[in-house]
């Protein structure tokens, strides 16, 4: 591709609209499969195929094959989206090749299209119409690795206006202006950031982009740089000019393949047309872009961290300040961006800092893309106003718990958040009403919790991350949250003591106020907002011994209540070790001595007919098993 | 090879022992333990030691005087101090006394071996110089020397440098690791400290295909515990070892960032998602045979709950 000048920027969208609403570019439809990480893994590629012999041995010349990134609604991949002049567009979930033919005959050929495999329509849907979408735009419908469809889509239009017309002081008052915050998870004012390094005086600047998404539970920054590599890039050109750097690195974690691939991709394409490189849109800025490859350290997020990694160093983070800012990598003035924050850029320099604010809250702008994960219904990607309220995210968009199972916790924030419990489930969404919890908000993890979970083994197993990630340099976070962890262990191994519970809130407080980093300073966040939120957990645990949801073996028996149970041998199949006995169609029995308590039949029991009752149970005749399972409640219930 | 050399570790410490012996065994000497000097002159008088290796602080008899008398009765044997904190004055004495060298603790199996090596060969024990395992082909060498030659001219970029070997290699064992410091100009040191910093990279060798399960959060909720020892017990590995044929390395990461799709194990480059431990099982089955649970045959009259 030759260098393109704004001219061309212009002439493209304008060629490719045509492609995009179909009839100009002699197509009647447009089939999409979604092709993200979570379409793949479960056969989009196979659907894919199928789709392009199918149409082959049809000779529909007039229909177009595409792929897009996630549609969103992951837990349904493989997902098509099938766009028809004049008609509603289709969206048809769990997918397989099978299904696919069936659909290219009957709908495409046939013009039937098949009700059975098909989503609702979207107005109806609340998953989609309770959403805002913004970074989200082109990922639903762009293939990322065509540069024509992102130009086509807007593309690089901020950046030609940005290198062009406005100067430093303008973006960065732009952006400003537009309220942005950081959505890596601390909320900074990202114009801010930029207004201190672009302050700075320095021949060498770096301008940085943080894809080193480690927060269990996130996956929004992969979805982006899979789906939409070429507005993370324009965001970071535009950042660049702002604060005066001409050198860029996107740090991207080693386990996002494929984001990794497109982002080589995108980069390679920007080279070819100009769009990085030397002279700029001959505005006379230059801008290299390099990709980095992380490698596997969860401190690398923490941005003095990560620019030791930059550097070829163990990924340590050091004292503030110097902040980078000032000094960052190599010692040169860096500012180092989310791969969200970057994304939404492009759509402020175009549109305007007002219509950015117009949605989301005076303190909390814009719109912020959450990934729902766990036991919620509707797992996947969404995008939604600031100042959304929680429940209105766990139960319209979300779709409920699975199986109508009862909601107990949210995790926000990943090892740094904390888990929000239904009665704050009104809070708004936004950076300082989630903080009032003891959560953050964090990158857009959220992870759900029903009553099966067990929030003092939920505890653990952050402080087992955190641990095992704390990077070493500072003792409260090396030595703090390894005694964290081992009072963890024994309240969850039936060691727990009176005094535990309180030993840990004095060790958390002090571990927060004596950490070097991030990553020490909210490391306690998980103990403390379980114990603030579930303490009769805590206490069932270490006062019954008792672990009601089931899930700390040495806590719990099970036993089966015979007037629930219908003898479908589910259970007995499901368990490992022959500890149950019983006929079809006739109640059946664990035999308490050989029980191990892997809870396998009471993840397969679909009629609720198995009990958890405290540990001291195995000792209990059947008369008293069966007394204890009508009326146990553990203390503080 | 370093079969008739003996090496003794003399130390108050039963873990710093075994730590040296693990250092060493792995080059191929044979190694014994002495708590104590004492018990080191019981052995030295029993058995011939190439080389001794002794801490200096014990009780009952400390290092120094355990070195006089191995100067006396022993002067063929040769003598490392390994010491904490050490002083100015006992290292001069010490070396006033012909040990050949001492090493601080901490220290890295690459340090000791390093001494180890130079300590026999001032000796003039007949050790042949470390040469590369059979298993590094020499075209996988020269592509190694290639790349490091490569990333040499672009600062800090030890740690593609080392994604990269690792991509060649497959693991990178001291001897790759010394290799690359030495291509790229910098202390052997460093490059472990950035090989044992970062879970990505391995001094194990792995197998042709290596499974990662993910402990992320989404996961953990979805019951990726008892994924994870399914594979454990028939793959017959920990997490961290590789299988007796090499088909298969399992590891954990903490998030793959596929949590729609929990719980997931990605198996070389490609995601699986929403597994059981049977599923898992099967989709290994895809890649080497490993066995597979019998399943249960169907019962009747079962009714799926539909959501």
């Amino acid at each position: 591709m030759q260098r393109l000048t704004i001219e061309d920027l212009k002439n493209i969208k304008e060629k490719h609209k045509a492609t995009f609403a179909l009839r100009e570019g002699g197509y009647r439809a447009k089939v999409t499969v979604h092709m993200g990480t979570c379409g793949i893994t479960v056969g989009a590629k196979d659907v894919m195929d199928a789709l392009i012999n199918e149409v082959k041995k049809n000779g529909l010349k007039d229909v177009t094959v595409g792929s897009a990134g996630c549609a969103g609604l992951c837990g349904r991949e493989p997902i098509v989206t099938i766009e028809e002049i004049g008609k509603e567009t289709i969206k048809y979930c769990d997918m397989n090749a099978e299904k696919m033919r069936k659909i290219v005959v009957a709908h495409l050929i046939e013009g039937k299209p098949v009700e059975d495999y098909a989503l609702p329509h979207q107005k109806d849907l609340p998953f989609y119409n309770l959403q805002e979408l913004r970074v989200l735009q082109n990922i639903w419908f762009m293939d990322p690795e065509s540069l024509e469809e992102y130009i086509a889509r807007d593309g690089y239009q901020a950046a030609a206006k940005a290198l062009t017309q406005m100067t430093q002081e303008e973006i960065i008052k732009v952006v400003k202006d537009s309220g942005l915050r950081g959505r890596g998870g601390a909320g900074f004012p990202t114009g801010l950031k930029w207004e201190f390094a672009s302050k700075v005086q320095s021949e060498v600047k770096f301008m940085l982009c943080n894809g080193d998404e480690g927060d269990p539970g996130a996956f929004m920054d992969r979805s982006v740089m899979e789906a939409d590599p070429h507005s993370v890039i324009g965001g970071m050109i535009i950042g660049a000019k702002a604060i005066g750097a001409h050198q860029g690195y996107i740090y991207v974690r080693a386990e996002y393949p494929l984001a990794v691939k497109r982002l080589q991709i995108a980069i390679k394409q920007c080279y070819e047309a100009g769009l990085l490189g030397k002279n700029i849109f001959d505005s006379g800025f230059d801008f290299d872009l390099e990709i980095y490859q992380g490698a596997g350290a969860f401190v690398c997020g923490e941005e003095t961290a990560l620019m030791r990694s930059i550097e070829g160093k163990r990924g340590m983070p050091r004292p503030r300040p110097p902040f980078p800012a000032h000094k960052g990598l190599r010692d040169k003035p860096s500012v180092l961006n989310n791969v969200e924050t970057l994304a939404q850029i492009p759509l402020i320099i175009l549109n305007g800092a007002e219509w950015y604010k117009s949605i989301g809250t005076e303190k909390s702008t814009g719109t912020k893309v959450f990934c729902l994960a766990g036991a919620i219904k509707n797992v996947g990607l969404i995008e939604v106003p600031m100042g959304i309220p929680l429940r209105t995210i766990v139960y319209d968009i979300g779709g409920g718990m699975r199986g109508k199972k009862k909601f107990k916790a949210v995790q926000m924030g990943g090892p740094s958040g904390g888990c929000i419990p239904e009665s704050l489930l009104g809070l708004p969404v936004t950076y300082e009403d989630i903080v009032k919890s003891g959560a953050i908000m964090g990158s857009g993890g959220m992870v759900f919790m029903d009553e099966d979970n067990c929030m003092v083994s939920v505890a653990k197993f952050f402080l087992g991350f955190t641990t095992d990630e704390s990077c070493g340099k500072c003792v409260p976070c090396r030595v703090g949250t390894r005694i964290l962890l081992d009072i963890l262990t024994d309240i969850c191994e039936g060691r727990g003591k009176e005094g535990d519970i309180e030993t840990l809130e004095d060790l958390c407080k002090d571990i927060i106020a004596a950490s070097l980093c991030g990553l020490g300073m909210t490391a306690p966040n998980p103990v403390l907002t379980t114990i603030r939120y579930f303490k009769d957990e805590y206490e069932a645990h270490i006062k019954d011994k008792w672990c009601v949801a089931g899930v700390c073996r040495d806590l719990c028996t099970f036993f089966i209540d015979e007037k629930l149970c219908k003898g479908c041998l589910a259970c007995l199949r499901a368990c490992p070790s022959k500890a149950i006995v019983g006929e079809k169609k006739k109640p059946h029995r664990i035999i308490q001595e050989l029980c191990v308590h892997c809870r396998s039949c009471y993840d397969s029991c679909k009629f609720k007919s198995i009990k958890v009752l405290p540990a001291a149970a195995r000792e209990a005749s059947e008369a008293e098993l069966l007394q204890l399972a009508g009326v146990a409640t553990p203390t503080g219930v | 090879m370093a079969d008739d050399i003996k090496i003794l570790v003399v130390d108050d410490e039963p873990a710093a022992i075994k730590n040296a012996e693990r250092a060493l065994k792995a080059m191929g000497f044979d190694v014994e333990g002495a708590l104590g000097g004492k018990e080191a002159i019981t052995k030295m008088e029993q058995n011939n030691y190439s080389l001794v290796l002794t801490d200096l602080k014990m009780p009952e008899m400390d290092g120094l005087t355990l070195t006089g008398w191995i100067r006396k009765s022993r002067p063929d044997t040769g003598v490392v101090i390994i010491a904490d904190y050490p002083s100015q004055d006992t290292i001069k004495e010490a070396l006033a006394l012909g040990v050949i060298d001492y090493v601080p603790k901490p220290f890295t199996p690459a340090v000791l071996t390093d001494v180890t090596h130079r300590a026999l060969k001032i000796k003039g024990k007949v050790y042949v110089e470390e040469k590369p395992r059979e298993e590094f082909t020499p075209s996988m060498l020269n592509e190694l020397d290639r790349a490091i030659k490569e990333y040499k001219k672009k600062p800090g970029s030890s740690i593609p440098a080392l994604q990269r070997a690792q991509e060649i290699v497959g693991y990178l064992p001291p001897e790759i690791q010394k290799r690359i410091a030495r291509g790229l100009n910098i202390s052997p040191a460093e490059i472990h400290s950035i090989v044992s910093f970062y879970a990505f990279f391995t001094m194990k060798p792995r197998g042709d295909h290596l499974i990662r399960c993910c402990l992320g959060t989404a996961c953990f909720v979805r019951g990726i515990e008892a994924i994870l020892n399914k594979l454990k017990e028939v793959l017959k590995i920990d997490v961290g070892d590789t299988t007796e044929d090499r088909k298969f390395s399992l590891e954990t990461v903490r998030c793959l960032g596929c949590c729609a799709i929990a719980p997931v194990m990605m198996v070389d480059e490609e995601p699986q998602g929403a597994l059981t431990p049977k599923k898992a099982v099967s989709v290994l089955n895809k890649y080497a045979p490993v066995g597979m649970e019998e399943a249960h045959p169907e019962e009747v009259g079962i009714i799926e709950e539909k959501e």
